[in-house]
């Protein structure tokens, strides 16, 4: 587990389409210390993917610095993982296989990451599935097999984005109480991008609204742990927090 | 249950082909179709018989098999590596691709010309025509299937640690083999037609040369029996090799590829 800080961070895309250049990000600074969840929202287009993927290292920044752990982050690496709201998974390897690719690439030998693999499945109640291939699942399925894949790399930080917005109402809330217990389970560094404000206060130790390429405001969320549905739903403290971000996300 | 319904497939898929044979035995005796113009099914039993007998059939069928399995394996080994590289980046893959596809429509015969020019008769003209019919085809195939894999993966490997070499063995093949699977069947279906056509001109064995030869002496019955034999072959090379390296992989996956 590691830090990540952001010092003026700014990224400029060129449009090949219109012909000129766009601002995405304008100067963002966030420091994010070892251990902490951070939620980032923001209306769409306000540049979080564009973030996040500097972060991850797919994309080069414009300016600013971005240090995991305070070492600069030169393209994509394992100390970086990365749940995609597409999941991402390997189409051609089984569930098991999925989740022990990172052991893999690390020259793990194959019983000791199956071992890992299996670790970290049961840690999603996955254990069932590990035969399986990706196809084969459900949306909510494989994207706990996507949370549980970056997990068992053990990353410094662990970056998501909008991992939950394409699984049906339902299940995000199960995949959100799951992600809450695994989290306080296991402490990881999390960047973690949604436009959905109820998520991202429930997730968080703090949020982040992002608009227009900048912060705008940041609001720390001291709801006690556990976190639950059961239970926050109907919690005055979750309320009032929520409708505090939402209002600065529409004033953005 | 399996064996069961798999007994009715193969029924299902040679019932007509046995009902064309009926028919042909009809035929030819009620309309006293002259053996010049097309054989009777005994001619063409014993022309195989006699064939089988004294060892031409199976000489001529083990130089063509050989052949076009030299010339595939060869094609392969080059063009995947080849069209994967070429898939990887975005530039040179836009340069290559319509070349690759010019190249694929020649589709093999056009090359016998050229082949013999180059090869003489033989062996060498034989190989490089179906080389040629597998590998343009293979290559455009792969380097489409490369840069049809969503960038997420790539990227996710990426994040999980995986350097160059995993990168190709473990994204970039994997994710390109419905294409690839595509491409060799395409191409050894131009590689089988290329081959009969390059036998017929450029040697002294093979299938293409027995079908040649036998025109010349009016033995229709050696004609009809190089047909039924390359048409068969084609058929077990198919549902041999071809179709269960589909199920294998792609289907297992769920990525029939469109
Ligand atoms: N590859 C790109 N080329 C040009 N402009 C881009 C590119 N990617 C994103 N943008 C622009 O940058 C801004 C931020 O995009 P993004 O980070 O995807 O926002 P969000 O994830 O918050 O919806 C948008 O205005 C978008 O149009
Ligand atoms: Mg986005």
């Amino acid at each position: 587990m590691k830090s990540l800080s952001l010092k003026n961070l700014a990224k400029t895309y060129f449009d090949a389409y219109k012909g000129e250049h766009v601002t995405a990000i304008r100067d963002v600074s966030l420091e994010v210390p070892a251990g902490e969840f951070v939620s980032i929202v923001g209306p769409s287009g306000c540049g979080k993917s564009t973030i996040l993927n500097m972060v991850a290292g797919f994309i080069p920044h414009s300016g600013g610095e971005i240090l995991v752990g305070g070492a600069p982050v030169k393209g994509p690496g394992p100390d970086r993982g990365v749940v995609f709201q597409s999941f991402a998974l390997f189409p051609w390897k089984t569930v098991l296989d999925n989740v022990g690719f990172g052991p893999k690439m690390r020259g793990v030998p194959k019983a000791e990451r199956d071992a890992i693999a299996r670790e970290y499945l049961a840690l999603a109640g996955l254990s069932h599935a590990a035969d399986r291939y990706p196809n084969e699942l459900s949306g909510g399925m494989q994207q706990r097999v996507g949370v549980v894949r970056a997990l068992a790399n053990q990353p410094d930080v662990l970056l998501m984005d909008e991992p939950f917005a394409s699984v049906d109402a339902q299940t995000r809330m199960t995949l959100q109480d799951e992600l809450s217990r695994i989290w306080e389970e296991r402490r990881p560094t999390v960047v973690f991008i949604t436009h959905d404000v109820p998520e991202a206060v429930f997730l968080a130790n703090r949020v982040v609204v992002l608009s227009k390429g900048k912060v705008l405001a940041e609001v720390d969320v001291p709801i006690s742990r556990p976190r639950v549905w059961d239970r926050l739903v109907a919690d005055e403290q979750f309320k009032d927090l929520s409708n505090q971000v939402l209002a600065l996300v529409r004033s953005a | 249950m399996e064996r069961a319904s798999r007994i009715s497939a193969a029924l299902i898929f040679i019932a007509p082909l046995a009902v064309l044979v009926a028919l042909w035995a009809v035929v030819v005796p009620a309309f006293g179709v002259r053996p010049q113009i097309f054989p009777s099914v005994a001619a063409v039993g014993k022309a195989g018989l006699e064939s089988l007998i004294d060892g031409s059939l199976l000489r001529h069928v083990a130089s063509s098999v050989s052949r076009v399995a030299i010339g595939t394996v060869l094609a392969v080994l080059v063009a995947v590596p080849l069209g994967i590289l070429m898939g990887v980046s975005r530039g040179v893959s836009a340069f290559l691709t319509p070349l690759m596809r010019f190249f694929s429509v020649l589709a093999g015969i056009a090359w016998i010309p050229i082949a013999t020019l180059w090869f003489g008769y033989g062996f060498g003209a034989i190989v490089f025509v179906i080389f040629n019919a597998v590998f343009f085809v293979v290559a455009y195939n792969t380097l489409l299937g490369v840069s049809t894999i969503p960038m997420t993966l790539r990227h996710a490997a990426a994040s999980l640690g995986a350097g160059r070499r995993a990168m190709l063995t473990d994204v970039l093949l994997p994710g390109a083999l419905p294409n690839i699977v595509t491409g060799i069947r395409t191409g050894l279906g131009f590689a089988w037609r290329g081959l009969i056509a390059a036998e017929m001109i450029a040697t002294d064995v093979g299938l293409g040369y027995m079908l040649f030869v036998a025109r010349d002496f009016y033995q229709t019955e050696v004609i009809v029996l190089g047909m039924i034999v390359i048409g068969t072959l084609w058929l077990l090379i198919d549902r041999l090799i071809l179709v269960p390296l589909e199920r294998a992989t792609i289907e297992r996956w769920g990525l029939v590829s469109a």
